[in-house]
């Protein structure tokens, strides 16, 4: 990569780095450290909200996703703009006004310790395991890209986002994401600019082609359970999701926990609720103008460079035929693409235009089924190469300067979830577990060094689980099934604080039978849709939770002074 | 310190903001089905 590029990475680190340590004055309180003394602006809560959310995953994944499946994938958020608004009625209000750290720590106050402690620890279980994740997704590229070390590149994104988040707390994180969203929007206009020029073809026989592949399919209605991506899967599945995520997960919630007031909270998530489907669907139509430019560019035969010299050294004949082969196909590919865009739309050879390339497509696609066998066979690991679509295209075709600050920006997508992820988990362990269980009577000072030490904690065993990601693949991915488990259940629970008449127990023993549910599920309907799973936990929570307090006894065993009636409850 | 806003302004000042929500929603969502509906080839 150019040296242009490199300066203006390791200016963006160090701006991020000096820039939260600066955040650290005025943070000497656990308040201030964890929420800003809650005074922070919407607008700045609103962008922190979506950086969260979007991470390097989305900026390397879901744009190669649009370069292999197109658009369809926007369909998985059709469900958030209205969740927005009900947690804006619900949630922002019971929470804000309950004065909590935490969303667990509410509900001790309405059920028991119990059930705060349960929903706290599978908080950190799920997250703890996820922030790895997070970090390992864009280091694997970067090592394979540029010929690091996994653990190099794991350190690259993990060591200053550690440090900033360590030193600066909560402002710290915000007032960088806000900078890091800035960042990532920009970009992406930027790279779309480019794909426009760059292409041979005008826009609309752009759209036209990658149509002819089913690339711009954006709405598929059939109600089918196992599909993730159909609008009813999004639409309702996609509604329970966002809710647990923005209601119920720390990460999110501490967001908005930051806002000066219950207006400015709710405000901060609608800043989502319009925003989050056009800046997806322009991700997804990034991948789909990359998928055009490689028809008219000749793409590598393997994405992932070091699956490509590994295949080169171990089996050079074979990958050398198929290399053959591709271009052959690719070469029969570019010329069906060129007709089917100078054939008029309403032309009778249209159809047939339409069809060759259709065919040209197909014969693409089947000699890289085989390279990426090759590849399997070779390197033992997955060939999967999505992740690695994106980063070929801006390491060789952006010009420099801007190819390096795509790089930052896949670098700031990363760093603002795992840094809010770090700020929350922090925020659990200390006040759901420590300041409940430990030190009760701790000072704010001992509290913040803890905080602090807590960070780091979880900071490095983000980077050691990001390390050892590719070995504990089996490992990550029955954490996120287990995290499937009772995401929707936590949820629950959170409905259940909604009805007055459900007492503690019955919300501790509903959180149970909703996970167990879900696991049923899971491993007696593998093939339902991990959607409707938040669907079913909460559904369970809710039904169990109310039969158990309709059996009788006490109504409330916490203190009902700390029962906030939300429905009532407008303003601070 | 700013009067607290009382029940009636703030359910006006929701439904105000749910309709804006929804109408940026549905610019959005007709613009991908126009997409949809024009490229779109089965």
């Amino acid at each position: 990569m150019h040296p242009i590029n490199w300066v203006i990475i390791i200016g963006y680190i160090s701006y991020v780095v000096v820039d939260g340590v600066r955040r650290a004055r005025g943070t000497d309180q656990l308040e201030g450290y964890f929420l800003a003394n809650r005074g922070l602006p919407w607008w700045a809560v609103g962008l922190s909200v979506m950086a969260t959310q979007l991470s390097a995953v989305t900026m390397i994944g879901t744009t190669g996703q649009g370069a292999t499946d197109g658009l369809r994938f926007i369909q998985f958020y059709f469900g958030l703009p209205l969740a927005m608004i009900v947690l804006g009625v619900t949630i922002v209000p019971l929470l804000r006004g309950a004065r909590v750290f935490t969303a667990y720590e509410y509900l001790e106050r309405r059920f028991n310790a119990p059930t705060r402690s349960l929903t706290s620890f599978l908080f950190l279980c799920s997250r703890g395991m996820s922030c790895g994740a997070i970090i390992a997704a864009p280091a694997v590229v970067f090592s394979a890209i540029f010929g690091w070390d996994l653990p190099a590149a794991v350190a690259l994104i993990g060591v200053p986002t550690i440090l900033y988040t360590m030193l600066g707390g909560v402002q710290a994180v915000t007032w960088a994401d806000v900078k890091q969203m800035v960042l990532i929007v920009f970009s992406l206009f930027a790279i779309v600019v480019v794909l426009l020029v760059q292409l041979p073809v005008s826009p609309d026989e752009a759209l036209r082609i990658a149509g002819t592949t089913g690339r711009l399919r954006t709405f598929d209605f059939s109600f089918n359970l196992t599909d993730t991506y159909t609008f009813w899967s999004g639409a309702i599945g996609g509604f329970f999701l966002m809710l647990s995520y923005f209601g119920t997960d720390q990460s999110q919630v501490q967001r908005y926990l930051t806002a000066r007031s219950i207006p400015e909270a709710r405000t901060s998530l609608l800043m989502s609720a319009y925003w989050k489907i056009p800046l997806q669907a322009l991700v997804l139509l990034i991948g789909v103008l990359v998928f055009v430019f490689y028809v008219f560019s000749p793409p590598p035969l393997l994405f992932n460079p070091a699956h490509e010299s590994a295949v080169r050294e171990h089996a050079t004949e074979e990958f050398e035929a198929l290399e053959s082969r591709f271009e052959q196909a690719w070469t029969v590919r570019e010329g069906a693409a060129r007709t089917l865009a100078e054939t008029p739309r309403r032309d009778p050879a249209a159809a047939d235009a339409a069809a060759q390339f259709r065919a040209g497509e197909a014969g693409v696609n089947a000699v890289r089924a085989e390279a990426l066998d090759l590849a399997q066979r070779v390197t033992g690991q997955t060939p999967r190469d999505v992740n690695y679509i994106i980063p070929h295209f801006v390491l060789t075709f952006l010009p420099i300067g801007l190819a390096g600050l795509f790089i930052a920006a896949i670098m700031a997508a990363a760093m603002s979830s795992i840094s809010s992820e770090l700020n929350s988990l922090s925020t659990a362990t200390v006040i759901d577990f420590y300041r409940r269980w430990v030190r009760p009577d701790g000072s704010d000072r001992h509290l913040l060094l803890v905080s602090k030490f807590s960070t780091a904690f979880w900071g490095i065993f983000a980077c050691f689980v990001a390390t050892y990601a590719v070995r504990l693949g089996s490992l990550i991915e029955v954490v996120n099934r287990f995290g499937s488990f009772f995401y929707g259940s936590i949820l629950g629970v959170f409905l259940l604080a909604m009805i007055r008449f459900a007492k503690p127990w019955a919300a501790f023993f509903g959180l149970i039978a909703g996970m167990a549910v879900v696991a049923a599920v899971t491993f007696l309907a593998p093939s339902i849709s991990f959607l409707w799973h938040n669907v079913i936990g909460a559904g369970t929570v809710v039904l169990v939770g109310i039969v158990l307090s309709a059996g009788g006894g006490r109504r409330q065993e916490a203190d009902d002074s700390l029962d906030i009636d939300w429905r009532h409850h407008h303003a601070e | 310190m700013n009067p607290e806003p009382g029940p009636d302004s703030e359910r006006r000042r929701l439904r105000r903001t749910l309709v804006r929500v929804l109408i940026v929603q549905a610019v959005a969502l007709l613009l991908l089905w126009i997409a949809h509906a024009r490229y779109h080839v089965t």
